[in-house]
């Protein structure tokens, strides 16, 4: 009989179009702009970690406009004036409210889930091999919120039947959600309002670090916010007069204080590095997370080449083992580099994508010449190096001609760092062979200590090797 | 005089104006600095979002079937009544900004006041008037969120956060402006 009921409203009701619109405008704007959530080792379809903060970081939009789409279905039977006659009807309040409150919270919940289908689909089909189960409280934490802020939304609107309802609602909607928003620049996502506050929102932090997942507590207290909030909006649906409305209040407060107890309150309680996924798994030298793993094979294969020319190029200062970069820096900090160790960022431009021969020659340059700076779709700090790192790899590998490392860039000050950078190739080569060594072992040393000021154009070095500085 | 009273209460404009003074109110308190701030569109964009959304609500009146039967001219008033949403939203935010609160230039203004009446406008005549704002609002939140880039496709997406002087965004808010005023003018908010 319920399900004959549940049927009917969905069918004719305007509680399927919440969960459509979540679906459809999530799908969009996912695969239709090419934004930064392709990008690198945490993009949406990278990890199942980071598909599910992705999944909630669009919440941004959808929780302000799911409550103005609940508030719409609530003011469904004051806008064809007929919430005096159905008082009349014979049935407890709170039945009447659950109907048109169970549609929306199974379309939601089925439009969202849908979403994060096609993101499994996609984590499934993808490159990684890593399957954890922390993810879910993450994506379930997600439905809740979008179920109880249009529950939440069709309350009030019953308690406030006025056609201002909705778009009030979302712009103080969205009004909260852009005051609480997490920004990731820091090394740990952090707001500027107080940690426990921020986190009554349920959006996330644009994901950056693909080891960072939310922890436990966070989850466990967002989601007696929410059933605080999914309380007081049922509550207020259900409610007949004006003490019951008074009284739906309680909910929403009960829960805000119990959550306010829970949530961490640093951010370093906030988002936690997943140990399981940082897990180093090794093959002989070569070290690679667990949510790598599937990178291991090939990288083992080409680190051994890799390390073989290093060892030759480099002598006793060559590094003798190859490690996965698991630091968290924020954005545009320098990277801690170590002479012993060569360490492999998948973020890198030079790593996202190489297989094959491209491979070894980044790990070439990131033996002999690390860059102390980030170069990836965030970050452009190590650009200009690109130059200094395709000299070394050149040279370490005999290579009858300069051969740069990445496709070549029309950006004119690129270029004239290039035009240099042919001009050094040619010095160095004029050398004897034990100076050329001696040139190499130099940019190696000032590459892994991170000196000077122009370390990360690579300017600096290019003048080294093009004989300009005397040292 | 006394048509044009009956016409604005028929347009929920006492409620609507009062939304719009209550929002100019709360941007003029949260920015208040004596015009030394910083300027930003974001801010700019959600302050007018607010009131055209509040402003939108009467792109319709009670009774659309009892209004066909009247013996006036609907386009004329129509297309006056969205001009006259973008007009005084914008002038609401600037005289907030006069009374020393720092939000955005006034190009920026102007040209999101038009774009929003535009697109509540087109959101009228697509959803109905009660679902207006959903256009105004969810272009915001899109704008907002997506992290355009900054190429004319971010440019014409983003529009209404924008700096001043970028000129896709400046077209897409006129495109919206005309698009939503004429469709609407011709005809009015879907029953």
């Amino acid at each position: 009989m319920n399900v004959r009921l549940l049927r009917i409203e969905l069918r004719r009701s305007v509680a399927p179009w919440p969960g459509a619109v979540v679906l459809g405008g999530s799908l969009a704007v996912l695969f239709l702009v090419h934004g930064i959530w392709w990008e690198g080792t945490a993009g949406w379809t990278a990890q199942w970690t980071t598909m599910a903060l992705w999944t909630r970081y669009l919440l941004g939009f959808w929780w302000s406009l799911v409550v103005g789409m609940g508030a719409v279905y609530g003011l469904r039977d004051s806008r064809s004036r007929m919430a005096e006659l159905l008082t009349t009807t014979p049935l407890p309040a709170w039945h009447r409210a659950a109907l048109p409150a169970g549609a929306t919270a199974l379309a939601l919940a089925s439009g969202f889930g849908l979403l994060v289908l096609v993101g499994g689909v996609e984590v499934a089909l993808g490159a990684t091999g890593y399957l954890p189960l922390g993810w879910l409280p993450i994506s379930l934490v997600g439905a809740l919120a979008l179920v109880a802020t249009a529950v939440f939304g069709m309350g009030v609107a019953r308690a406030l039947p006025s056609v201002l309802t909705p778009p009030a609602l979302t712009v103080l909607f969205l009004l909260l959600t852009s005051l609480l928003q997490q920004s990731s620049d820091g090394v740990l996502p952090s707001s500027v309002v107080p940690n426990r506050l921020a986190l009554l929102s349920p959006v996330t932090a644009e994901p950056r670090e693909m080891l960072l997942t939310l922890s436990g507590s966070v989850d466990l207290g967002q989601t007696i916010w929410l059933l605080g909030l999914l309380g007081t909006g049922f509550a207020l649906l259900s409610a007949v007069n004006r003490r019951a409305r008074l009284l739906a209040v309680v909910p929403v407060l009960v829960g805000a204080a119990l959550a306010l107890l829970v949530l961490p309150a640093a951010p370093r309680d906030t988002y936690v590095v997943d140990r399981a996924a940082a897990a180093l798994v090794c093959d002989g030298p070569v070290c690679v997370t667990q949510a790598d793993r599937s990178r291991l094979p090939e990288l083992a294969l080409r680190s051994k080449e890799a390390l073989r020319v290093l060892h030759d190029a480099l002598g006793a200062q060559a590094p003798n083992s190859v490690r996965e970069d698991t630091q968290l820096r924020a954005l545009s900090d320098e990277r801690r580099l170590s002479a012993g160790v060569l360490l492999v960022d998948f973020d890198d431009r030079l790593f996202a994508d190489a297989t094959g021969e491209q491979l070894t020659r980044a790990l070439v340059a990131a033996g002999i010449a690390p860059s102390c700076f980030a170069n990836n779709a965030r970050e452009g700090g190590g650009q200009g190096y690109v130059a200094v790192q395709s000299i070394a790899t050149s040279w370490a590998l005999h290579d009858p001609r300069l051969r740069s490392l990445e496709g070549v860039s029309d950006d004119p000050y690129l270029s004239d760092v290039w035009a240099e950078a042919g001009v050094a190739w040619q010095r160095l080569l004029a050398m004897p062979p034990a100076a050329q060594r001696a040139q190499i072992a130099e940019v190696h040393a000032t590459a892994v200590s991170c000196e000077g000021t122009g370390v990360g154009s690579g300017t600096d070095e290019l003048s080294v090797l093009a004989g300009k500085v005397s040292r | 005089m006394r048509w044009l009273i009956l016409y604005t209460r028929s347009r929920q404009v006492p409620t609507s104006a009062a939304a719009v003074a209550l929002v100019a109110l709360a941007a003029w308190v949260c920015n208040r600095d004596g015009g030394q701030g910083s300027t930003n569109p974001v801010t700019a964009a959600l302050v007018l979002t607010a009131m055209v959304a509040a402003a939108s609500v009467g792109l319709d009146g009670r009774d659309a079937t009892l209004e066909r039967t009247a013996a006036i001219r609907w386009l004329p008033r129509r297309a006056a009544h969205v001009l006259l949403i973008g007009a005084l939203t914008g002038a609401a935010l600037l005289a907030a900004q006069a009374a020393g609160a720092t939000l955005a230039p006034t190009e920026v203004v102007l040209r999101d006041g038009a774009g929003l009446a535009g697109l509540a406008a087109l959101g009228a005549v697509l959803c109905g008037a009660h679902l207006a704002w959903t256009l105004p609002t969810g272009w915001y939140a899109f704008a907002v969120v997506a992290r355009l880039p900054d190429n004319t496709v971010g440019q014409v997406a983003g529009w209404m956060i924008c700096p001043p002087g970028t000129a896709p965004s400046t077209d897409t808010a006129l495109a919206l402006l005309v698009t939503g005023t004429v469709l609407y003018a011709a005809a009015g908010a879907r029953r």
